[in-house]
């Protein structure tokens, strides 16, 4: 399956270059954290030498890595909302700076704009087609409910899709629901939705950032096809103890932070949890005499974080985190029918870093990742139970070695992790024991990968990102493996226009057995076996950026190509569950996706924002196979989530220290779907009852109409708690303000004579979900 | 909403499994009020893809009766509906012994059963379990539909119990439990119905059944309580082949699919090639009692 012509020029240059690293011995390395006066590692700020003109950014945790000449120099800290530092150091060697900047004033850290550095960074970094959100963006933006969602977010930015109205789940540049690798503090999360996927499992209070690659993947990464999308939750407050929440229109959230040791560790721990069912079941005792009255089904969801750190020494630090969160849905009738459905994710992380000296760390990380589905009813004496889970326990190495001569960052490690599949499990019974069935359908699968990469500054205008990514997967006696070359290089036209592109291979061996066209609770995981093979990718995007305004604006155009293979679907009529010989329900074909993205922001000032706009297409082709007729007898069809064009506008304004306005706009073409095109009438054994049946034509063969809707947002700060010190605002949001009735899908339906009860005539419906929503949340932080 | 709810848990608990929890997660969205009350549903004008008409058969042969079959053919879905008889279509029969009886053209309803019909033979048939027919059917613009059918073998009903609840009065109620035996070693497939007072009726419970989990052992099918004492209740086991189990399967999807945003893409499997339906041999049994 490996195709080494492919890869062989990319194999080749890595190995020549590699050497090169020990050549030119002129720089030291400066490295350290940038903090805040609490402990909180500050991601995104900037660290500069301005003398030199050199300056980084900061990773998610703060930590930042600068190579500078040797002798005197005066390194500049800054990020917004804090105080700048700047503190003088002679470099005669390899040296560790840890830096604590003072918060700004009295605004609230949440409603502070800031992004991934700045964007002269961002022009020079040789990492494109990436997209980072922090919480504190989130947070202003407006949101349906006045839920924040950081996925939603995403959704905002070219190239991601969403999975329909109001909903976190992800399609990246014609990537299936599938293909997006979620990690939070590196534990994969396979199901990241609640309610259906109204809402994701990311509680935007310990949310530090988000990460999306959509390109030039980076060689650590792999096992999806189309993104990755890489969460690391906030560290609590090494300084001092502080609480933080939210009271919202569906649900609360609280949160809580304090040192293990002052200067030394820290813990936060989050909560949240929605309250419909608190309301209903309210509404249900007070009709439980009426015979003829239905109960409200239950309804909640809640999640639980917690995270730890701690700086065992100055070379060794430690943290743990942990995620819990259950959808509960439940129906008690009366009349001896119940059904309880349960799903959720469930993650630890546990993360040991060492700095063995400036020029070379490591960092260790075992995960443990689960998620499971559990559908229990019951008729009288009659019970089923239907489920599912995927569990994961992951180790991986990570080590980032950075040559004398600060031309290379070399980056290398490997990871190792064991699947547990639980495709499907059945349980039907009868209290008489009259009825008593059940089915367990299970696999295990092992999961390795190795990598190497090294970002080399070939020359001041070349830089080159080139790595290789090496993984297999046992499933039984399958066994799969890969080459995956990675390469991303940017070039430096002028001092605000570089060129960059990129291309990677990328393998996935877990699949997701879904034929819904949405991600849904009930969705299966299931290994590469027997006929199943990894579906694999390739990418490749070039663009270029320009700095505007005298650096205030950076414009930047990326096109792309991406085609797959094995890519999977399933027959019409598949038995997706609990079913042993699954695999012969799959479909096999590829796909492919281009398109151009074009992308303009603006991150300081009191006006902040982006616009962003895509062209794209997205195709799949299903021969013929396996006694079908494929997918449309074979023809190329548009996936529900092609958007030929998606338009998105952000906007957040900063009126005066208490208020910031906040828009988002978004236009995106309407997506395909599957209508009936003809009807007939089955009268069935018996003629009393006959059916009108309808029937489909071509798999996605209409369009719905284009989607577009305004939300807006004011963030009203109020004034400061005396005794406490707190601070707290008040965030309006208005979802869908001019209250478009955005299609959600049509369906036909028949008109009948109110007398004769005869179908007169046939209608299509076009069913909308939200209308215009107006909420309030109350934040508070102590 | 209810009915809905149970007839949906009907056929969880014995169709193992299908794309029942999706259908679920349509009617919870549907049910949590989110789609109606709102004045989120409007009417829309949509200009359907093209379909081009395509012949549709329906013809279930059984030990002892005449033949009978449906031709028709596929409207668009948004046209009128109005009743068209066609008229130029021959439909032939081949027994097992390669006997080819022509069904007439002869428009009519069963008094019995309620069908209607476009053809029908002149004979009673005479089918034992193994037995092969085939159907032909062709109009005069050149669209020909061909199926076969073979009489699955009969599985019979052991046993029909029912049992009472224990609440007083009006709340009385029974359930019944119907056992049988699958036949070991090949795929089988059922169809399950209880019937209050008339098999004409729509079905009090109807369950779809294969032995995928159970082969070779015996079976108990039942229903909740829902039965009055002095109820006559008629219980029938199908016995199917997996084509005729397949078109019921999808015609059920099919419909579903219509108005679920979950639902999957469902295309009616038919028995038959050429067009659209179903030709198959029905045998089942069938018990009758009365709830005391």
């Amino acid at each position: 399956m490996v195709r080494f012509f492919s890869f062989r020029f990319a194999l080749a240059t890595w190995l020549l270059l590699m050497p090169l690293a020990v050549l030119a011995q002129t720089t030291y390395l400066l490295r350290g954290t940038v903090r805040g006066t609490d402990g909180t590692g500050l991601p995104g700020a900037n660290v500069a030498v301005p003398r030199l003109g050199l300056g980084t950014a900061t990773d998610p945790e703060g930590r930042y890595e600068l190579s500078l000449p040797a002798g005197r120099h005066a390194v500049q800290a800054s990020f917004i909302g804090y105080q700048s530092v700047t503190q003088d150091i002679t470099l005669r060697a390899n040296q560790q700076l840890n830096i604590v900047l003072p918060t700004g004033g009295t605004e609230l850290q949440e409603v502070v704009i800031q992004g991934s550095g700045t964007l002269e960074q961002k022009l020079q970094t040789t990492q494109m087609g990436v997209e980072r959100v922090t919480a504190r963006e989130a947070k202003l933006l407006p949101a349906l409910f006045g839920e924040v969602d950081i996925l939603k977010t995403l959704q905002l930015k070219p190239g991601v899709q969403n999975g329909g109205e109001g909903t976190s789940g992800l399609f990246v540049r014609g990537g299936s629901a599938d293909q997006n690798l979620f990690l939070v503090d590196d534990a994969v999360v396979y199901n990241p939705n609640h309610l259906f996927g109204l809402f994701s499992t990311f509680n935007s209070d310990v949310v530090q950032s988000v990460d999306l690659y959509k390109s030039g993947f980076p060689a650590q990464y792999g096992g999806r096809l189309s993104s990755v999308v890489d969460v690391k939750l906030r560290e609590g407050s090494r300084d001092s103890v502080g609480v933080s929440g939210g009271l919202g229109l569906i649900s609360s959230r609280l949160a809580v932070e304090a040192p293990i040791k002052k200067g030394k560790g820290s813990f936060i721990v989050a909560a949240r949890r929605t309250y419909f069912d608190v309301f209903t079941r309210q509404i249900n005792k007070l009709n439980e005499d009426d015979p003829e009255y239905n109960p409200i089904p239950d309804y909640y969801f809640y999640d639980l974080n917690l995270k730890a750190n701690y700086q065992l020494t100055d070379k060794d630090q430690v943290f743990v985190s942990g995620y819990f969160g259950n959808d509960v849905f439940g129906f008690n009738s009366t009349r001896g029918f119940n059904f309880d459905f349960s799903w959720g994710n469930r993650s630890a992380t546990g993360r040991w870093s060492h700095v063995f000296n400036p020029r070379l760390f490591t960092n260790t990380t075992a995960t443990w990742s689960y998620y499971t589905y559990q559908i229990q009813n019951k008729l009288d004496q009659f019970s089923f139970g239907l489920g599912s889970n995927i569990r994961d326990y992951n180790l991986r190495s990570d080590w980032e070695w950075r040559p004398e001569g600060g031309k290379h960052v070399v980056r290398f490690g490997g990871s190792a992790t064991l699947h547990h599949f639980g495709v499907g499990r059945l349980q039907a019974g009868a209290t008489d024991g009259s009825l008593n069935i059940g089915q367990d359908v299970e696999y295990d699968g092992q999961e390795g990968g190795l990598f190497a990469a090294d970002n080399y500054s070939v020359t001041d205008k070349l830089a080159v990102d080139y790595g290789l990514r090496l993984t297999g997967f046992r499933s039984g006696r399958n066994d799969y493996g890969g080459l995956e070359p990675r390469v991303a290089a940017r070039y430096t036209l002028s001092p605000k226009t570089t060129l960059k592109a990129s291309y990677a291979l990328m393998y996935q061996y877990v699949h997701l057995v879904t034929n819904s066209g949405a991600s849904l609770p009930t969705d299966i995981w299931y290994p590469s076996r027997l006929s199943v093979k990894p579906q694999r990718s390739q990418q490749v995007s070039a663009g270029v950026s320009w700095l505007l305004a005298g650096g205030h604006l950076l414009l930047t155009d990326e096109v792309y190509y991406k085609w797959a293979q094995r890519q999977i679907d399933f027959r019409d009529g598949a038995q997706l569950f609990v079913n042993p010989e699954l695999d012969a329900e799959f479909l096999f074909g590829r796909g492919w996706s281009y398109g151009n993205e074009i992308y303009l922001e603006k991150k300081d000032g009191k006006t902040t924002g982006w616009l962003g706009y895509t062209l794209a297409w997205t195709k799949r082709e299903f021969e013929p196979q396996r006694g079908t007729n494929g997918i449309n007898g074979g023809r190329a069809f548009f996936p529900t989530y092609d958007r030929r064009h998606n338009l998105t506008l952000v906007l957040l304004h900063k009126l005066n220290p208490r208020i910031n306005l906040t828009g988002s706009f978004v236009y995106t073409s309407g997506n395909p779907t599957t209508l009936p095109a003809a009807r007939i009438g089955v009268q069935d054994v018996f003629g009393h009852d006959p059916q009108v049946v309808p029937i489909y034509p071509d798999r996605n063969s209409y369009r719905l109409p284009s989607y577009h809707r305004l939300d807006l947002g004011v963030v009203y700060k109020l004034k400061p708690w005396r005794r406490l010190g707190g601070e707290s605002d008040l965030t309006l949001s208005i979802y869908n303000a001019y209250n478009h009735r955005n299609p959600y899908f049509i369906y036909i339906d028949e008109v009948k004579d109110k007398e004769t009860k005869q179908v007169i005539r046939y209608r299509a419906r076009q069913v909308s979900l939200f209308p215009v929503i107006p909420s309030l949340t109350y934040n508070f932080k102590f | 909403m209810f009915e809905r709810m149970k007839r949906i848990q009907n056929n969880m608990q014995v169709r193992l499994l299908g794309r029942v929890p999706q259908r679920w997660l349509g009617a919870a969205l549907l049910a949590g009020g989110l789609l109606s009350g709102c004045g989120l549903q409007k009417d829309v004008d949509v200009e359907l893809p093209a379909y081009p008409p395509q012949l549709v058969v329906e013809c279930y042969l059984e030990d002892g009766r005449l033949p009978q079959a449906l031709v028709s053919e596929t409207v668009a879905y948004l046209s009128a509906p109005a009743p068209s008889v066609l008229t130029d279509v021959t439909v032939l029969l081949t027994g097992p012994t390669g006997q080819v009886d022509t069904l007439r053209f002869q428009p009519g309803q069963n008094n019995g059963s309620r069908k209607v019909y476009t053809h029908r033979g002149r004979r009673r048939l005479s089918i034992r379990p193994g037995d092969t027919y085939r159907l032909d059917v062709r109009d005069t613009q050149g669209r020909r539909v061909t199926g076969s059918a073979t009489m699955p073998a009969t599985v019979p009903i052991d046993t029909v119990e029912w049992q009472f609840n224990d609440k007083p009065g009006d709340a009385r109620r029974a359930l019944v439990l119907t056992k049988f035996r699958d036949p070991a070693g090949s795929a089988d497939y059922y169809r399950f119905q209880v019937h209050r007072s008339n098999v004409g009726n729509n079905p009090e419970a109807e369950y779809f059944p294969d032995d995928r989990l159970l082969d070779g052992q015996a079976v108990t099918l039942g229903t909740g309580y829902e039965f009055e004492e002095q109820d006559t209740l008629f219980v029938t086991l199908y016995h199917l082949d997996q084509p005729y189990y397949r078109f019921l399967r999808s015609i059920d999807d099919a419909q579903s699919a219509n108005g679920n945003p979950f639902g999957q893409p469902a295309a009616v499997q038919s028995t038959v090639e050429g067009g659209l339906g179903v030709f198959a041999i029905l045998n089942y049994q069938r018990r009758r009692f009365i709830v005391r």
